[in-house]
């Protein structure tokens, strides 16, 4: 027997609850087809408080945007307009589906980059627009008809400080002044704040992107304008296992590994260190509060400032709020390693082929687990679509006809490469919702589009 | 007793009993292992030389400079011996933060690079660190510099499995636990490495700053946890200690004991007694080291415990005449002199503030306040803060030594959502 390397994924009690009734999950398969995506729409308004919680307690004030684009769904987006936040739309589309979810307009933040039909409806609403780039400005300020306030954020990059992560997004600090002279002269728009965004969880980048931004809100004083909000984006990290060291064990054992023992021949077996992250999701967002800066914790330097903190979580909020079911179609032995084949294609559960470090539960197993690891494997007709490429070791022993679970997946997983290939449709959706003790299940598609 | 070299006098450090009767934990012997004896002030002396002794003699010959990830007693130490040698020594550091230490470092001529927001540690999770830039460094020029490289070097390891775990075994026998502050690690490492072998249930704590705290040349429980860092599985525990609790610990040991330790120190000796008071009781003996003295800290205590330091009690903040953002436009329009005192931090002065004010942060302000009251008689002074709350004690007090002092009503948050202007700078 070889040796195991489990990495069990961190469970909400919500979604144990659910795989661990498997009359539930044979219900909704049963109703809803395999594969099939589900998500939990009280763990997301739950998040949304943890975050909500973190804000008050630091004393400042602020608003909660959710990033709608890491998840399609319907009845997530329905959750966070009931919950009080904002959305955070980064189309047409998706504007017109916050809209439907009962966000005014008021309460929508257009982020990313935009094309001249979604800058002309983000004006004639108003919008708030987080502009990407001085291209956009100079456009909405020729959309926004005179005697109109569109609030506009201007979304800044090229931050001198080590520390902070280049970016593709965001208008250059040098034409920040530039960019303030066009909202000044434009009749229809109003200067909302500034905004950053970074890919970093090291609360020291965003102490750093905030000082230089606070140039551009004195530039804006000066010229009369008056911000009140400043947005620090995203880029809180999830919570993906309650202990760490089996995923140090395993990245170990990797690098010790033969080649093609514990991953399949021709890939690669590069590791990413945020699924060894087991620290609350609200981590990143308490470290940058209580960050000092000028020897003052950053919480009560925003306050001082009177700028409201707008942030815009997408991954913290749909944390646990989701899990990706699949049938186990046949087992077989290919290239003298062991095959669980499934009727679900890589691209419909993982974001941007990244390999996802955490084992699916096997729902309703039983026994012993398994001596040897398996290997997942997808139903096109492409020799990379394994759902795993690394080897896998489950709780128990899989075969035909069995649910596999995949744990956490409504961040970016469901829809981000989802497409049509081979004729399967992108799964369906379904949000589950425990009602006195029971799950309801209603149908919950966006198919992604 | 007589050296010929101020190096001979690194180490053989004492080791203190403390007394039973006044540290207060039943059948426990406490030891304190003075590194403040080192001839440079602390435990880092050794580490210092044990880095440097095998290649001082290289380093004089090819006239390399020293280069280290330190902001404080490594730096210092490193500072020392290389100028002893007439080399050079660069350090970089994210952030010095005390003040005491910044202004050694400048005495001793020690050049610093600071970058604030990089990590002083090596981490495999963060794209730049002290360590890739002072990588970055040493590809510039090669051979021109000698990186010491504490966190990574098996000679800091050494040094305190050679001597300093090797003292402490000497003179206090078989210990039952060690406790010491986590820095680069070395030191509880490699004397624990030497007591473990001798006694395989030696236990060892590790101390660490609470989340969001401070404790100089100590991580914070975030900066321990980043994957990879160091070996979790060799302590026993990993005690976090607030700074509140390592000053008032440290000074216990200054009035109980008469050790005149630092604050993380404190924070030692602080996560040893709550283990020892939490533990099974019973005969057991305690090693915590004491890496250095209180003084470089006054600063610290100072920002931390300002009522150990005679601060006034201030004028009752509602016995503050008030004005409104009418009653100064009024008096600047009939010419009066009037002087708006805004205690924000300065980058929040600089985004917006009432036009024409001057900049004077609260912390200072007070400080300023405590060696006399700087405004003329003649003025009006407002004083300004977000929403009025915090300014008014300065009023009261201004007020109270005869300034026409008011604290304006809604400070410049009402300013502004009146709509009147704000100037940035």
């Amino acid at each position: 027997m070889s040796q195991r390397f489990p990495l069990p994924a961190a469970r909400h009690p919500l979604a144990a609850r659910f795989l661990d009734d498997a009359a539930a999950v044979g219900e909704a398969i049963e109703r809803f087809g395999s594969p099939l995506h589900v998500v939990f729409p009280q763990v997301i308004a739950e998040n949304a408080a943890a975050l909500a919680g973190v804000l008050r307690r630091h004393g400042v004030p602020y608003e909660i945007f959710y990033a709608h684009k890491v998840n399609a769904s319907a009845a997530l987006l329905a959750e966070t307009s009931a919950a009080g936040l904002g959305a955070d739309v980064a189309s047409a589309a998706e504007l017109d589906r916050a809209l439907t979810a009962g966000f005014a307009p008021d309460r929508i933040e257009a982020t990313g980059p935009k094309s001249p039909a979604f800058i002309e409806r983000i004006a004639e609403l108003g919008v708030t627009a987080n502009a990407d780039d001085l291209w956009e400005l100079d456009r909405l300020a020729a959309a926004a008809p005179a005697g109109s306030a569109v609030p506009v954020l201007l979304r800044l990059s090229g931050f001198a400080s080590p520390a902070v992560p280049q970016s593709r997004f965001g208008i250059d600090l040098a034409d920040a002044d530039a960019a303030l002279e066009t909202v000044r002269r434009a009749p229809g728009l109003d200067l909302r704040g500034v905004a950053f965004h970074l890919d970093t969880a090291d609360p020291a980048a965003r102490v750093d992107a905030l000082t230089e931004s606070m140039a551009v809100v004195a530039a804006a004083h000066r010229k009369g304008l008056r911000p009140s909000v400043v947005d620090i984006g995203g880029g809180f990290r999830q919570r993906f296992v309650d202990d760490p060291e089996p995923f140090q064990s395993y990245s170990q054992a990797l690098a010790a590994a033969a080649p093609g023992e514990l991953v399949w021949p021709g890939h690669d077996p590069s590791v990413s260190h945020k699924y060894a992250n087991h620290r609350p999701t609200t981590e990143v967002l308490e470290r940058f509060l209580a960050a000092e800066l000028e020897r003052r914790p950053v919480a009560e330097v925003l306050r001082e400032c009177m700028l409201t903190l707008w942030i815009e979580p997408g991954k913290a909020l749909v944390d646990h709020a989701g899990v990706t079911l699949a049938s186990v179609l046949y087992r077989k032995r290919a290239a003298g390693r062991d095959l669980v084949v499934l009727d679900l294609s890589r691209n419909q559960v993982t974001p941007a082929d990244q390999e996802v470090l955490l084992d699916p539960v096997l729902v309703d197993g039983h026994g012993e687990p398994p001596a040897e690891g398996v290997f997942l494997a997808g139903r096109l007709c492409l020799e990379s679509d394994l759902v795993s490429r690394r080897k896998v070791f489950l709780e128990s022993e899989p075969s035909s006809g069995d649910v596999l679970a995949f744990v956490n997946t409504a961040a970016y997983q469901m829809d981000l490469s989802a497409s049509f290939a081979g004729g399967h449709p992108p799964p369906p959706k379904i949000a589950a919702v425990l009602e006195g003790g029971r799950f309801a299940f209603v149908a919950d598609d966006h198919h992604g589009s | 007793m007589r050296y010929d070299s101020v190096l001979d006098m690194i180490g053989e450090t004492p080791l203190l009993r403390l007394d039973p009767a006044k540290h207060g934990v039943p059948e426990a012997e406490i030891f304190l292992k003075l590194e403040s004896a080192n001839p440079f002030g602390s435990v880092k002396d050794r580490v210092a030389w044990g880095l440097l002794r095998a290649h001082i003699d290289e380093i004089v010959e090819n006239e390399q400079v020293v280069v280290e990830a330190s902001s404080g007693n490594t730096a210092k130490a490193l500072q020392i011996i290389a100028s002893m040698h007439g080399v050079g020594f660069r350090a970089f550091t994210n952030r010095v933060r005390v003040r005491e230490v910044r202004e050694m470092l400048s005495l001793l001529g020690t050049e610093v690079t600071e970058m604030p927001g990089l990590s002083e540690c090596p981490d495999p999770t963060a794209p730049n660190d002290v360590f890739g830039v002072i990588g970055d460094l040493m590809a510039a020029e090669p051979g021109r510099y000698h990186h010491t490289s504490q966190y990574t070097n098996e000679d800091n390891l050494r040094a305190h499995y050679e001597q300093t775990g090797r003292e402490i075994h000497r003179d206090a026998g078989s210990v039952d636990l060690l406790v010491g502050g986590l820095g680069t690690t070395g030191s509880t490492r490699g004397a624990a490495t030497y007591l473990r072998e001798r006694n395989p249930a030696t236990a060892v704590v590790g101390v660490v700053a609470a989340e969001g705290d401070f404790i100089p040349g100590i991580r914070s429980a975030a900066e321990m946890w980043e994957v990879g860092l160091f070996d979790p599985g060799f302590y026993d525990a990993i005690a976090a200690v607030d700074s509140a609790d390592a000053i008032s610990a440290s000074l216990e040991l200054a009035t109980r004991h008469g050790v005149l330790a630092g604050p993380t120190t404190g924070a030692a000796y602080a996560a040893a007694r709550e283990r020892l008071l939490a533990g099974p009781g019973g005969p057991v003996r305690a090693v915590v080291i004491a890496c250095d003295r209180m003084e470089p800290y006054l600063s610290y205590y100072r920002h931390r415990r300002p009522d150990l330091f005679g601060a006034a009690s201030p004028a009752p903040a509602e016995e503050a005449p008030s004005a409104t953002p009418g009653d100064l436009e009024a008096w600047v329009a009939a010419g009066e002199h009037v002087v708006v005192v805004d205690v924000r931090t300065a980058l929040a002065f600089q985004a917006g503030h009432i036009p024409g004010a001057i900049n004077l942060r609260d912390d200072l302000l007070e400080q300023v306040m405590e060696a006399g009251m700087p405004f003329s008689e003649r003025s009006r002074v407002v004083f300004v803060c977000p929403t009025g709350d915090r300014s008014a004690r300065f009023a009261a007090r201004a007020a109270a030594s005869g300034r026409k002092a008011y604290n304006l009503e809604g400070g410049v948050l009402g300013w502004r959502d009146s709509g009147r202007p704000l100037a940035g700078v």
